[in-house]
């Protein structure tokens, strides 16, 4: 046994041996290293006709939520691990501008005017920064209709309604510490109804049993009562009801969960791709055609059922899957980037202490 | 002239006797340096006297009480969040042993069907993602569980309780302790027990006198690791304790990388580095000085026949099941209801998954390699190595290091110090060997204190050379203690529950990132998606076991 063990791992070793020769005679052309979040996806047809088109070798590489991914680009800015970088969006873009990470960026992509501005600095295209927006989406409540329809209970009209005993134990949020959509709601709550009125929401919010989860999988799949939970109103996105019916069970036509945009609970996230300074020279004409393959028709079209965003780009077609089951809320919150700025970690501690502590 | 070859042959074997064990240790000791240590260390650098990374987001850094070393102690949160991830590691300890050694008595001493199974379905907690394994106990004990709901109607809500998460704990931990009592048992001489016996001893006493201490150095080992893993769990706290319940960890994780506080989060880790090392120094301890070589000749299992035997027996195993068994019973149930779901399946039957089984498959295969291979060669150079008293325990101690770091700490840290190679499969792989070789090594260490000299003692007199009587003799005996700590060190490799915090690659997607991507996405096909793949894993991970413990004495 211990002979065919010993063998079995000599053949292994050798295979990881041929694996990395492959690897490095795969490296001869162009590596262009792209930084993502975990939420990135593309199909892998659109990727590979990218990089047969520019001739370069695409490296993804995923650096967590999209907090995390910055924090990584922050603290390796010396020595840069990528050459360019999706997925910074509103809320993190002031602290890439003030670390300094960021190349603008001034091709095409950037003088084109995009459906959604990166923040309220951008120009007239959209860009700020440098940072070219490629996507946005509504950080919003769900509801669970099953849940409303069953107990016979009306739904909230504001956020005031939620502090009501009605509404005792019946929404769950995530950490704005640890989750973007969790921080988007923060931002939208202090936008909406002012600082000290927002965290006293937050406060009466506690009083009257809102649930803190970690991240967005948890709050939507063990708390929100429609997979198990016992909280039928969530915090998700605006594109959540259209996705519950693409990836339904059997083929249903309504979804089963819909939005609830109330006054001081709609933030939109803009999501931009930009050039890291300090990049590697040789990628960067592979890093400037990597932004505006992201504003390219096959990608604005691609990431609307691959990531659940809507396209910046202005004339890009709606899908019929968001068209249906996703419409844009008349209006949302959002916050200039220097009172983020200024505010943010601030704003952290004294949510930490009025829900939490 | 031939007896001056000699003489100069008598000297070089002097020579290699003592310094083969620093050559032995050579390998994992720079290992641990390059991939732990440094990175470690130079975080901690970064944090204490680099530029200030949290830039406009911090607030007067350096001052007030999160500016110095004891703002742990003076800070009430963080004293609650340090007392608390204490305390609830302490209880779980005492509860594994309260639970677990009955159930690995029973295991080692009786004989029943399917107790194969039970000893290998015993690692599966081991592999399943956090967040699935809280589905599973969710569904059990959860608000709207099979028994949380009777619960709940009955004023009993279990829900962000710390029960929840002690019940968590246990989960993914019993095993350790069970696997590590079945072993210690089967160390037991039954020559001396038969003895005891005659003598008049009672069973209850043969075991106090005999049995429990040849178990105490393998307890102590697994409680160790059970309070290792406690106290510096994160996720796991997280999803079942809610955030009231957070361990230090989940602090550290917040401070360094959403934050980027690494003053704050640096200070903080060296505190909890401090604990852990005291824990691991108490392990070394005890198994310095209970550790004893012996001739054993194992107690043969006895057929489970009178009715008080099955009904122990029944007892114990409903334990067993209502810990481990069900919340797995739970994932797998709502895996077979998922295959019902051709949605789920069309999201499944492609490319992605073969390629993200196939990575599973090979990294785990080479992190497995790698990890026994660092683990064999650490045991055998603290065996050879003459030092005694402290510096032995010391060097004993050193063997948890890799669980006596925050993860968070280790993933940052190599990200800084190593930037251009943070991205590279050897570093990922790296990390996984890391994360699993403390297994096999600290599994080999007690095997190899077992050993009596004599075995080989006798093989050298008869002319065998080191290698020879390594490869005959010292292998063979400590092969159940490898298999043992290799089948530790795969269900790490294959749960990697750390590798979050690493970089990652869409082309290195194991099963378990899969499994992730699938919770974060919205649709119910995505959750069943999820659920098949974790059942998958676990599948995949007991034929593994079986591989590797085909011929287990302990187990067949």
């Amino acid at each position: 046994m211990q002979r065919r063990f010993f063998s079995f791992s000599m053949a292994l070793l050798a295979l990881s041996g041929v694996l990395s020769a492959l690897g490095a005679s795969a490296q001869q052309q162009v590596t262009l290293r792209v930084m993502t979040h975990n939420s990135f996806s593309l199909p892998k047809e659109t990727l590979a006709q990218f990089e047969k088109k520019a001739g370069v070798k695409l490296q993804i590489v995923k650096g967590g939520s999209a907090g995390e991914m910055l924090n990584k680009l922050i603290l390796t800015r010396n020595q840069p691990i990528a050459d360019v970088v999706y997925g910074i969006d509103n809320t993190l873009l002031p602290r890439a501008q003030a670390a300094g990470i960021i190349d603008p960026y001034l091709g095409p992509a950037a003088r084109r005017k995009a459906a959604a501005p990166m923040d309220d600095k951008a120009d007239a295209n959209g860009v700020s920064a440098g940072v070219v927006p490629v996507n946005y989406g509504y950080v919003t409540f769900n509801i669970d209709k099953a849940w409303f329809a069953r107990q016979g209970l009306s739904l909230p009209a504001s956020l005031q309604d939620l502090t009501r005993p009605a509404y005792n134990r019946l929404v769950v949020v995530q950490h704005p510490a640890t989750s973007s959509a969790g921080q988007a709601f923060l931002l939208a709550t202090i936008s909406g109804l002012g600082e000290d009125a927002a965290f006293d929401w937050w406060a009466r919010m506690r009083a009257n049993g809102v649930k803190v989860a970690q991240g967005w999988s948890d709050a939507y799949y063990k708390d929100f009562s429609k997979n198990g939970g016992t909280r039928p109103i969530v915090v998700s996105y605006a594109t959540s009801p259209a996705a519950e019916v693409f990836y339904s069970k059997e083929k249903i036509h309504t979804p089963p969960t819909a939005n609830l945009f109330l006054t001081g609970a709609v933030f939109r996230q803009v999501e931009g791709v930009a050039l890291l300074k300090g990049a590697d020279p040789t990628a960067r004409e592979a890093a400037m055609a990597f932004i505006e393959f992201m504003r390219s028709p096959a990608v604005q079209h691609d990431l609307q059922t691959s990531m659940w965003m809507y396209p910046a780009e202005a004339q890009a077609k709606r899908v019929d899957a968001l068209q249906q089951h996703a419409q844009e809320p008349a209006t949302f919150n959002s916050l200039p980037g220097t009172a983020l700025h200024a505010n943010a970690r601030r704003w952290l501690h004294r949510w930490n202490t009025v829900v939490l502590k | 002239m031939h007896k001056m070859r000699r003489a100069s042959g008598c000297w070089s074997i002097l020579f290699l006797r003592r310094w083969a064990p620093y050559m032995l240790a050579l390998a994992p000791l720079l290992f641990v340096v390059v991939m732990l240590v440094a990175p470690t260390l130079r975080l901690v650098w970064e944090g204490i006297w680099g530029q200030d990374l949290a830039m406009g987001l911090s607030e007067e850094a350096g001052t007030g009480p999160a500016g110095n070393a004891w703002s742990i102690v003076l800070d009430p949160d963080l004293r609650w969040r340090m007392g608390w991830s204490l305390m609830q590691a302490t209880a779980t300890c005492l509860l594994a042993l309260v639970l677990g050694v009955p159930l690995a008595w029973v295991l080692a001493r009786w004989q029943f069907t399917g107790r194969e199974l039970v000893l290998r379905l015993l690692m599966l907690p081991f592999v399943v993602p956090t967040l699935v394994a809280a589905l599973g106990v969710l569904a059990l004990w959860g608000p709207r569980g099979w028994l949380g709901a009777p619960l709940a109607a009955a004023g009993f809500e279990l829900e962000e309780t710390p029960w929840m998460l002690l019940y968590g704990n246990l989960f993914f931990n019993l095993c350790l302790l069970v696997r590590a009592g079945v072993q210690a048992l089967e160390q037991v001489s039954s020559t001396r027990l038969a003895a005891a016996r005659t003598l008049g001893a009672t069973a209850w006493r043969a075991f106090w006198r005999i049995e429990w201490p040849v178990m105490v150095p393998w307890l102590a080992s697994s409680l160790c690791l059970v309070f290792l893993y406690c106290f510096s769990g994160f996720g796991l706290a997280l999803v079942l304790g809610g955030q009231r319940y957070a361990t230090v960890e989940v602090e550290i994780y917040r401070l360094v990388a959403h934050e980027l506080a690494l003053a704050q989060a640096s200070r903080l880790a060296l505190w909890t580095m401090g604990l852990n090392t005291l824990a691991a120094l108490a392990y070394a301890w005890v198994e310095q000085r209970l550790a004893s070589p012996a001739h054993v000749t194992p107690l043969p299992r006895r057929q489970v026949t009178s009715l008080t035997q099955r009904c122990v027996l029944a007892t114990v195993l409903l334990v067993l099941f209502m810990v481990s068994g069900a919340p797995l019973l739970a994932i797998v149930l709502r895996a077979l209801l998922a295959l019902a779901n051709t949605n789920s399946m069309a999201l499944l039957l492609n490319e992605e998954t073969l390629s993200a089984l196939q990575n599973t498959l090979v990294f785990s295969t080479l992190a497995l390699c790698f990890s026994s291979l660092l683990g064999v060669l650490h045991a055998l150079a603290l065996h050879a190595s003459e030092i005694a008293g402290w510096r032995k325990v010391a060097a004993r101690t050193a063997s948890f290091l890799p669980f006596a770091v925050s993860p968070v700490m280790m993933a940052f840290g190599l990200l800084l110090l190593y930037p251009q190679w943070s991205a590279s499969l050897p570093v990922l792989l790296g990390a996984y060997a890391l994360l699993a070789y403390p297994f096999v090594a600290t599994a080999l260490t007690a095997a190899l204190d077992q050993l009596p000299a004599s075995y080989t003692q006798a093989a050298a007199t008869l002319g065998a050379r080191p290698w020879r009587v390594f490869w005959r003799v010292t292998l063979p005996l400590i092969s159940p203690a490898l298999r043992r700590g290799a089948s530790f060190a795969a269900a790490t490799a294959l749960g990697e529950f750390a590798v979050s915090l690493f970089l990652s690659r869409p082309e290195w997607t194991t099963l378990t990132t899969l499994i992730h991507q699938h919770l974060g996405r919205p649709g119910a096909s995505h959750l069943d998606a999820a659920m098949l793949l974790s059942a998958l894993l676990m599948l995949l991970t007991l034929g593994c076991f079986i591989l590797i413990e085909t011929h287990d004495r302990s187990v067949s």
